[in-house]
């Protein structure tokens, strides 16, 4: 909600406040799961499969057993209990099949970690190694393997997804927009092309760890890495069938996640050890390789866009098929699928809009959650195309965005009215434009050109995300006031390294106009200490909970006056407040400290009134709808965070080797809340996407199997990798229902960044990619197949429109391209 | 997989030779480590015993010798190289590839006759000295012998060392003193990263050689050319070398053209 005190009177909000959790983080006190020591505590280990896809004929844990120090040995036959978030279509363990390279097939638990291991050894598998699903674009091919016969039979979230049990669809999202065939009637120009994206690995610098202890009445207690306690605890009452009160679900400090944490993961693993080690904690602790094949990763994407265009730029239809590679289990990649499905356009209006967004299951480790929530994926395809439409058109990729961009009035993919505080993209993209001075080189550019013999590129993209979470989705913040009059809070939304705790202390602080150093937000959650929230990811946690906050610290303040009337004798609307009491406002003098009432107001004689005193705040979205399953409208944004990336690159023309020289970002936040926490968002989210756009990816052999599953061939980027020059800039239309105004922008960072170098090294060279990751060789490549002709740096607007010149040319790049005039004209 | 091995640490030549002898063949030699216990870890090795010959004092040092060259004692480890005044002054092409290895911990700890030993094609030092004609000296019971570098390496991870054999040290001829130089890396990321490809040339007023890592089975390097060898020639000699291979860090394709793109922006360096 748009909080009314002036920004004048904002002593926290909009200022670059220290992080609340900074000593303790940087002088290493901060405890994380692997910090964590119990009495009696076990070591787990897990056995992974090295094929894709095979039978298990037999498992032979007996010498395991035996072996001294082994406590626990499990393997698929002992768990009949599957999980998942949306469709319940996993075992703990593999079950007679295995499904992708790295499944856990058996588990131990030892007293050490060497024992561990040793048990491992000593298990014997025989496998009956069979053909695996590994292309998505094969999902209608009626012979293709299954990798879930028993499709039909999985519980799913039936509101919202739509598996198809018989093939490897296991979410098929539709979105139908207008009419789509009378758009591409209309259309001057047809033109398609295909973008992929290979899967990518968060890497969070804390791998996944979780301790489960399973005590007797079945009373569960875990300790987890994990961004979202109350899930982990929804997810394990309901594949365990135990009571929620049971359950407890604790995370302390977390050293990232990136929605890689966001669903369940090792727990129900530990806890199945747990309990048949007689109730000793069970710790599994995953190592980097784990992270790559047993702990899932981000999809990949199959991206064909098909955009019907007049010749003013104006898009008038398009028609938009993914094909996501789920890998073995549908986890969060059903629902990314069904994010980007109505998302999948870009910030751009589409008139007559069509979808098909296939979730396929594959033989490969899984996807799940990953920042962006395959914004990042498809931005790339659908950024690079908006320069490939553009530049067949003959307009600038800038101008031909500013023409399509969402503004107020716009109707989205699904149906919603963009309104003036929805936020603008075009003052993002003008933004980022100024900073990069887009469209030309300027005089130390040129001359760098002359030095270094590279060419000079620039580009400008454009983003946009909504949170992708239920219509439902709430949460709430309890503020308990302490006997110094003091504030801790107590919540759910997890701080795993975005800095939100600071920014909900920053709103507390100003909406009780009490110092910051009062609020105290405990790092740590437990669900049998804090209420709920449904999970801390989609960008959503800075509005929902900052709400939450805003509620709680207000009705703490009402209770405050309560017993201030009461005490004073006074009318509530005759009351004021400072930062250490309540008082009459025309008598000052007559007053009660929030020391004297914190835990009940006592009278000089004894008599007490009112209690301890407690601020509750409860926010839920509000407006929000589920999709139509036919049309995919409906209203399913909290809010759209807009922005915009300028990048300028300089390229090898013979080597492909590229630098980039600067990234300027713009995002359109409403409020600026925290200045460190949105520059470090701004900051870390885009080298993080340049790591996809640069090096990142899996790479299988054609049996399936990850060829690069560790840092030696999957690189990250260093800090010698990090562009030059950086450069941030928040844009501040307010969001009407936002806390302070503000909107979350924690994933925005990521989006896009891929297709903002892709075009830069177009612009510089002519070479034309279409699959990330763009590495020296892939430019290399693409430079070879330009067909002599070459763009130059210049950004002048072509006088021209080249027709569908330069794309026929395009055919000869690396994926199939097509560009073709509407029925009846001849194709060029 | 855990596994169990012995481990020893002989503190004398003779010690160390005696254990070899003893071991015949089942022993592995242990110097920084950086290699071996990794492929330990991921159970690509299991040797039944480790000799650790860090604190045999006759493999330690570098010492350089007007007459002889340069000597670098098998546990010398990178950053020592880096840092040697004699190498800066007269091998600074070492430095260079030295500084080339892993991150700065690696270097901590690698040692110049390991990254050899290991035999692997990408060996950062492999190609910077072949280019600089060095030799290494193998010692054992029966006696030292000292074979070029060029032919040293056999194959993937296989050199000439004999199963009773250690490496006692690499001897950089003193002819290269002063030689112009040049190398080249090619990387996935501005980071550290393994050589994707790599190229590093020498020049006297006698001859120029060119080293070439991760373009054939092991490092391999030009036969010597004439010091006035034309950059046609040079492109042409580097490539008559290299057999590359497509593998997960690159095209074949790609690594021969980079092998030459280097050679050519090395080449005008040397004059």
């Amino acid at each position: 909600m748009l909080d009314n005190t002036p920004k004048k009177d904002l002593k926290y909000v909009g200022k670059d406040v220290e992080r609340i959790d900074v000593v303790e983080k940087l002088t290493g006190q901060a405890l994380y799961t692997a910090d964590l020591e119990f009495a009696g505590m076990l070591h787990g280990k897990v056995l992974r499969s090295p094929h894709a896809k095979a039978r298990i004929k037999k498992i032979d844990v007996s010498k395991a057993k035996k072996l001294v120090g082994v406590h626990a040995v499990l393997t698929g036959n002992d768990l009949d209990y599957r999980v998942g978030l949306y469709l319940v279509d996993k075992y703990i363990l593999a079950r007679d099949t295995i499904r992708h390279f790295g499944e856990a097939v058996a588990a131990v638990a030892a007293e050490t970690p060497a024992i561990a291991q040793q048990a491992l050894d000593l298990i014997e598998i025989e496998y009956e190694v069979l053909t695996p699903f590994l292309d998505p674009k094969q999902v209608f091919d009626k012979k293709a393997p299954l990798v879930h016969p028993d499709l039909g039979s999985y519980s799913y979230v039936e509101a919202v997804f739509t598996p198809v049990p018989g093939t490897n669809i296991a979410n098929h999202t539709k979105l139908r927009k207008g009419n789509v065939e009378k758009g591409f009637k209309e259309a001057d120009y047809v033109i398609e092309r295909e973008y992929t994206n290979p899967n990518v690995q968060h890497v969070p610098m804390e791998t996944h760890i979780a301790v489960g202890k399973w005590d007797t009445g079945d009373r569960i207690t875990i300790h987890t890495s994990a961004q979202s306690p109350f899930t982990v605890r929804n997810l394990f009452a309901h594949s365990f069938k135990i009571p929620h009160c049971n359950i407890r679900v604790i995370t302390p400090y977390l050293g990232g996640g990136f929605g890689g944490k966001a669903g369940i993961h090792l727990e129900p693993l530990c806890c199945c050890l747990s309990k048949l080690s007689g109730g000793r904690p069970v710790r599994i602790q995953a190592t980097r390789e784990e992270e790559f094949s047993l702990l899932p990763c981000r999809s990949g994407l199959i991206y064909n866009i098909k955009t019907g265009v007049k010749k003013n730029g104006k898009i008038v239809a398009q028609k938009m098929t993914m094909y996501w590679d789920a890998g073995a289990y549908a986890d969060y990649a059903v629902n990314v699928t069904r994010a980007s499905g109505f998302s999948a356009s870009g910030p751009y209006e589409i008139e007559n809009a069509w979808v098909d967004a296939y979730t396929v299951y594959t033989n490969k480790p899984f996807g799940t959650a990953y920042r962006g929530f395959g914004h990042v994926e498809f931005s790339w395809g659908m950024e690079r195309h908006m320069n490939y439409v553009a530049d067949t058109l003959g307009i600038d990729p800038l101008e031909f965005r500013k023409i399509n961009a969402l503004r107020p009035g716009s109707k989205t993919m699904t149906g919603e009215e963009v309104v003036t505080n929805t936020g603008s993209v075009t003052k993002c993209m003008d933004a980022v434009a100024k900073s990069i001075n887009y469209g030309k080189l300027t005089a130390a550019e040129l001359a760098r050109e002359k030095k270094t013999g590279m060419k000079i590129g620039k580009s400008v993209v454009a983003l946009q995300k909504a949170p992708a979470m239920p219509p439902f989705t709430g949460t709430v913040m309890i503020l308990k006031l302490n006997e110094d009059g003091s504030v801790t809070g107590s919540h759910s939304l997890t701080d795993y390294g975005m800095g939100t705790y600071t920014s909900l202390a920053q709103m507390i602080a100003d909406v009780l106009r009490w110092p910051i150093e009062r609020i105290r937000l405990p790092i740590e959650n437990d669900t049998d200490r804090d209420p709920y929230d449904w999970q801390t990811v989609a960008s959503k946690g800075l509005l929902l909970s900052g709400n939450a906050a805003i509620l709680a610290a207000k009705d703490l303040l009402d209770k405050c006056y309560d017993v201030a009337a009461q005490a004073l004798r006074a009318q509530k609307c005759d009351l004021d407040h400072d930062a250490e009491k309540v008082f009459v406002r025309h008598h000052p003098k007559s007053h009660v400290t929030y020391k004297q009432m914190a835990v009940g107001y006592a009278y000089p004689n004894g008599n007490a009134i009112c209690g301890p005193i407690i601020g509750i705040g409860r926010y839920i979205a509000q407006g929000l709808t589920n999709l139509d399953k036919e049309t995919g409208q409906g209203n399913p944004a909290l809010d759209w965070t807009f922005g915009a990336h300028g990048l300028i690159v300089e390229v090898c023309e013979k080597t492909g080797a590229f630098n980039i020289i600067k990234v300027a970002s713009a995002y359109d936040i409403g409020q600026v809340i925290n200045e460190g926490s949105v520059r470090g968002q701004a900051i870390g989210g885009m080298i993080q996407g340049l790591g996809t756009a640069m090096c990142e990816g899996y790479i299988y052999n054609d049996k399936g199997q990850l060829l690069n599953p560790s840092f030696t061939d999957n690189k990250i980027p260093t800090s010698l990798d990090i562009p030059e020059e950086i450069d941030c800039i928040a844009i501040e239309t307010p969001q009407i229902d936002g806390p302070f105004g503000a909107r979350g922008v924690g994933e925005h960072s990521m989006i896009a960044v891929c297709g903002a170098l892709g075009n830069a090294i177009e612009k510089a060279t002519g070479a034309v990619l279409t699959h990330m990751p763009i590495r020296q060789e892939n430019v290399w490549k693409a430079l070879q197949s330009r067909s002599g002709k070459k763009a130059t740096a210049k950004a002048t607007k072509p006088a021209k429109a080249v027709k569908a010149e330069k794309p026929a040319k395009s055919v000869k790049a690396e994926k199939p391209a097509k560009a073709t005039k509407p029925a009846g004209r001849a194709k060029k | 997989m855990l596994q169990n091995f012995s481990y020893q640490a002989p503190e004398t030549l003779k010690d160390l030779y005696a254990l070899l002898k003893k071991s015949n063949g089942k022993a592995t030699i242990l110097a920084g480590g950086t290699d071996l216990l990794v492929n330990m870890h991921n159970n690509w090795i299991s040797p039944e015993s480790l000799i650790d010959i860090k604190k045999i004092p006759d493999l330690k040092g570098i010492t350089f010798n007007p007459k002889t060259g340069l000597s670098i004692g098998a546990t010398t480890v990178c950053i020592d190289l880096i840092n040697n005044k004699d190498v800066k002054k007269h091998y600074p092409l070492l430095a260079e590839a030295a500084h080339n290895i892993g991150s700065p911990q690696l270097r901590n700890r690698a040692t110049i006759a390991g990254n050899l030993c290991t035999a692997s094609p990408c060996a950062d030092m492999g190609c910077s000295l072949l280019a600089l004609g060095a030799s290494v000296e193998l010692g054992s019971a029966d006696g030292v012998r000292v074979i070029p570098l060029k032919d040293f390496f056999t194959g993937p991870k296989k050199t000439q060392i004999k199963k009773h054999e250690v490496l006692l040290r690499i001897i950089v001829p003193v002819e290269m003193a002063g030689a112009k130089f040049g190398m080249r890396k090619l990387k996935r990321i501005k980071g550290h990263d393994i050589a994707v490809a790599s190229v590093a040339m020498a020049r006297t007023a006698k001859v120029m050689r060119i080293g070439v890592g991760s373009a054939a089975p092991t490092p391999v390097v030009t036969a010597d050319l004439a010091a006035s060898t034309t950059l046609e020639k040079a492109v042409a000699a580097a490539e008559k070398v290299i057999c590359p291979i497509d593998d997960v860090r690159a095209g074949a394709e790609y690594r021969r053209f980079m092998v030459k793109e280097f050679v050519g922006q090395i080449y005008p360096e040397l004059f």
